[in-house]
């Protein structure tokens, strides 16, 4: 008889675990490790992963006091039978506190700007015009119009929808539009990077694993926007150089 | 469907076909209802008003109108993204353009605006003990040019060329050489004519403000919802011509050829910066009056005066500030450069701190109070939680390399709806079931008011929340559908339910409206044992209030007295009251502003000129016709 309630009862425990979890854990960690712009695949998109989980931590401290407080300031001072009547006390605010909580926010987005401000002035993409060139590397032309992507390797030849990627080799991309505003993204790579009419801007980043990836425009082109994707392949050095040649 | 029209071919989809047909079907049961309930002088009185809570009153119902009709855009929206390589109806391609970029201007400059400026109309006279606004004329011409230019924006679904560039018309795809349909023309010139209503309230708001105040209330002592309307009217004042200029450039290369946004010289850049240095001050313009509101609200609700009162004023001046100053964290991915990445990212956190210092101050409000769950309470405390969490990823947003992954994802969808339905809606219902006995003289029914309160705001967090990963996992926004094999799935099916769940929380709101005018008595003067001087006055609020003008010694100065079981003392010197009158005029400008529109999206020069001419013809006949009647019987008086 006992067994059976012990079963019974860890069958339901076991249950109550499932549902919490289904309820409670299940969207951010069923997908969590696998969500896309959470599982890079380039150092340019490790440090972007990096501060989005930086940034969601510093910000976790900050939601659970705000929550904490608001939980028991609800909980505590809400009317009862016993204090309807009650005139509360005023207070017309603390000083301490209140320096408090401002040099204490301060200081928790210094902790964020630090590496916010290192990441960014290493990583923001710039203008063709302003930047160094880089000849150890390997460049391609992109080109963006409504609704397809070309690229163009060095030797000349081309491809549509599908951009051909060497592992461990620095890849700079020149990035041109010929119609509207479009925007390039593949998630696990490298971050968005818009693409502009009569403007050129590189983009540099380097692939440190062999996979292919869905890649996206993620600015509002017009009509068929939706369908503007592309489809990423990085595949070995050698395996690179002998697609190059074909 | 196609049809024959004058021997052309014409195609109408048939959402447009079902849109008229249901218009025609209602159009005349609404006209017969009137006449029925003899309601017909009614409706003149409120065409010719010029009194400040008939004006509000006017704001918040085409306020709740269109957030319909924005409400149906974003289920039709959510319908779309059910499942994957979904077909509902019509809504792909262009036509699901049309419906988020209907849906974003709408609910931006057809429910946000309005609802908070018909609050402030409501409110802010009453609460400094003005007996209108200092220029009640103007204040008439702003909500009949607000009206104008909402019914411009949604004739065009009806007309069949809704704006389909997105609220943002980023160009060039919204010149004439992408976009070459009447559509985005729309969009120009329903904002252009209803942004510049919205600039005269500022002014309105602001003189009223410096102007009008009881004796004795001093700036120091005013009530936070009329500083927050104060420091909005400003931001309105700066941010909302850079708009007009921007939707003129815009105008003049769609419809004369110039090149200001695309071209050798022009660059569509320029259309960002004009568009943002608008844009983030605007959301600051929707958030600041729901902040000041929900002061008022807590500090009610708790039985205790605000916590740190000087630090609220200065913090939503400062956000007000600084709001101007972060407007390229929109533009981190167009290739600023390194420098300018880094100086809006600094700037764009520093703001976090006003922020926050804000829900510290209401949180320390409500500690050591006497909290009641009041509908409109229930509506601030969800908005804390809320926005927080809104605010929090506001934060991981402006880190800039964390913003190339967010930047146009559903990551970034889920926190603009957090900040702004969990500020500005939830801002807005709060005040409405706070304020409604002023404007009706009734309290809404509070049992339906929790029911809406609480389906709203789960049926809110089940939307957004899985948004937040939709984005992560590479969900752009603005895309009509999604592959299967994308792991997009089981997040959007969640928010679609969601949707619906907080849609449905409507019909309470709904179901509450019509069973408090049934069943309801009127209420006093102070139901909800009110701080400030608008529960002085009766509910609904008389056209002439303050005939006693009551002198302001300190903050909440009604509660202190109500607790000493005496009046306020009266003040002697009153200043002079601006005095309401009565003109059709503002409606008649707005009519020709309305056609001289038309004729321009359809390029009508005949109608053009002649309403061109209609629309200057009123400054004169204004200048001549003016009364100023406490002037001519001060004058009869001597």
């Amino acid at each position: 008889m006992l067994d059976v309630r012990i079963e019974k009862l860890e069958k339901a425990v076991c249950f109550m675990k499932k549902l919490v979890s289904l309820l409670l854990i299940f969207l951010p960690l069923l997908s969590g490790c696998q969500l896309r712009a959470l599982n890079p695949n380039s150092e340019r998109a490790s440090d972007q992963t990096f501060l989005i989980w930086f940034s969601f931590g510093l910000m976790m401290i900050v939601l659970s006091v705000v929550f904490f407080l608001f939980v028991r300031f609800v909980s505590k001072y809400k009317q009862t039978e016993m204090n309807k009547n009650d005139i509360p006390r005023d207070v017309k605010g603390n000083k301490k506190l209140e320096i408090t909580w401002t040099t204490l926010s301060m200081l928790l987005l210094v902790i964020l700007a630090v590496p916010t401000v290192a990441i960014t002035m290493e990583s923001s993409p710039e203008l063709a015009e302003t930047s160094l060139e880089n000849t150890s590397a390997l460049h391609i032309n992109v080109t963006a119009r409504q609704y397809s992507w070309s690229f163009q390797y060095q030797n000349g030849k081309t491809s549509e929808n599908q951009l051909i990627l060497p592992k461990d080799k620095e890849i700079v991309l020149h990035l041109k539009s010929d119609d509207v505003i479009h925007s390039f993204w593949v998630p696990e790579l490298s971050g968005k990077q818009d693409v502009l009419p009569g403007k050129e801007i590189i983009l540099e980043f380097k692939a440190d694993q062999v996979g292919t990836f869905l890649g996206k425009c993620a600015e509002f082109c017009g009509v068929n926007h939706t369908n503007m994707t592309f489809e990423t392949k990085v595949i070995t050095q050698n395996k690179y150089a002998e697609w190059v040649l074909e | 469907m196609i049809f024959d029209f004058w021997g052309s071919h014409v195609t109408v989809p048939s959402d447009i076909i079902s849109a008229w047909i249901l218009t025609i079907i209602l159009a005349p049961i609404v006209l017969f209802w009137i006449s029925k309930k003899k309601k017909w002088p009614l409706v003149r009185e409120y065409m010719i008003t010029t009194n400040h809570r008939k004006i509000g009153t006017m704001y918040i119902l085409f306020g709740v109108l269109f957030f319909i009709r924005g409400g149906i855009d974003a289920l039709l929206i959510r319908t779309q993204l059910a499942v994957p390589e979904n077909d509902f109806w019509v809504f792909q391609n262009d036509k699901y353009n049309e419906l988020f970029s209907t849906h974003g201007t709408v609910m931006i400059f057809f429910v946000a605006m309005p609802l908070l400026i018909g609050l402030m109309n409501v409110v802010v006279p009453l609460q400094i003990g003005a007996r209108d606004l200092a220029f009640p004329y103007l204040n008439a011409v702003s909500f009949w040019m607000f009206l104008a230019g909402a019914l411009v924006f949604n004739l065009s679904f009806f007309m069949n060329s809704a704006p389909n560039a997105g609220w943002t018309a980023y160009a060039p795809l919204s010149t004439d050489t992408y976009t070459p349909s009447a559509g985005n023309d729309y969009y120009i010139f329903g904002i252009q004519i209803s942004g510049l209503g919205t600039i005269f309230t500022a002014i309105n708001m602001i003189v009223t403000i410096f102007r009008h105040r009881a004796p004795g209330m001093k700036l120091t002592i005013m009530p936070l919802f009329s500083w927050s309307t104060l420091i909005t009217s400003f931001l309105i004042l700066v941010a909302f011509p850079v708009l007009s200029i921007a939707l003129f450039l815009l105008m003049f290369d769609r419809m004369f050829g110039t090149g200001f946004f695309h071209g050798g010289v022009g660059s569509p850049i320029y259309w960002q910066h004009l568009f943002w240095i608008f844009g983030h001050p605007e959301v600051y313009i929707i958030a600041l009056p729901a902040f000041g509101i929900f002061s008022e609200v807590i500090s009610t609700f708790s039985r205790k005066r605000i916590f740190g009162y000087p630090a609220m004023v200065l913090s939503l001046a400062l956000i007000g500030f600084m709001g101007f100053m972060v407007w390229s964290h929109h533009m981190f991915t167009v290739g600023l450069g390194p420098l300018a990445n880094t100086f809006f990212a600094i700037t764009t956190m520093l703001i976090a701190v006003p922020t926050g210092i804000k829900i510290f101050n209401w949180l320390f409000t409500m500690k050591g109070g006497v909290i009641s769950f009041t509908t409109p309470m229930l509506f601030a405390l969800g908005f804390i939680p809320t926005f927080v969490m809104g605010g929090v990823t506001g934060v991981m947003l402006s880190a800039a390399p964390a913003d190339f992954q967010f930047h146009d994802t559903y990551f970034v969808v889920a926190h603009l709806h957090y900040v702004i339905i969990g500020a500005t809606i939830l801002g807005v219902f709060a005040g409405i079931y706070y304020w409604y006995p002023k404007m009706t003289g009734k309290q809404l029914n509070e049992k339906l008011g929790k029911w809406h309160f609480w389906i709203f705001i789960i049926g809110f967090h089940m939307t957004f929340l899985p948004m937040h990963f939709a984005g992560l996992q590479g969900m752009p926004r603005r895309v009509y559908t999604y592959q299967l094999g994308e792991g997009l799935f089981e997040f959007n099916l969640i928010s679609t339910i969601g949707a619906f769940l907080m849609g449905s929380s409507m019909l309470f709101l709904a179901l509450n409206l019509y069973k408090t005018h049934k069943h309801s008595p009127n209420v006093g003067n102070d139901p909800w044992d009110g701080r400030t001087l608008e529960w002085t006055v009766s509910s609904p609020s008389p056209e002439q209030p303050f005939k006693k003008m009551p002198y302001v010694s300190e903050l909440d100065a009604y509660w202190y007295a109500k607790l000493e079981n005496e009046d306020l003392s009266e003040a002697n010197d009153t200043r002079p009251a601006p005095v309401s009158i009565k003109t059709i005029q503002p409606v008649i400008l707005s009519g020709l502003l309305f056609a001289m529109s038309i004729s321009f999206i359809y390029q009508w020069v005949w109608l053009m000129i002649i309403t061109g001419l209609a629309v200057l013809s009123i400054f004169p006949i204004r200048s001549l016709t003016s009364r100023n009647e406490y002037v001519e019987k001060r004058v009869k008086h001597e």
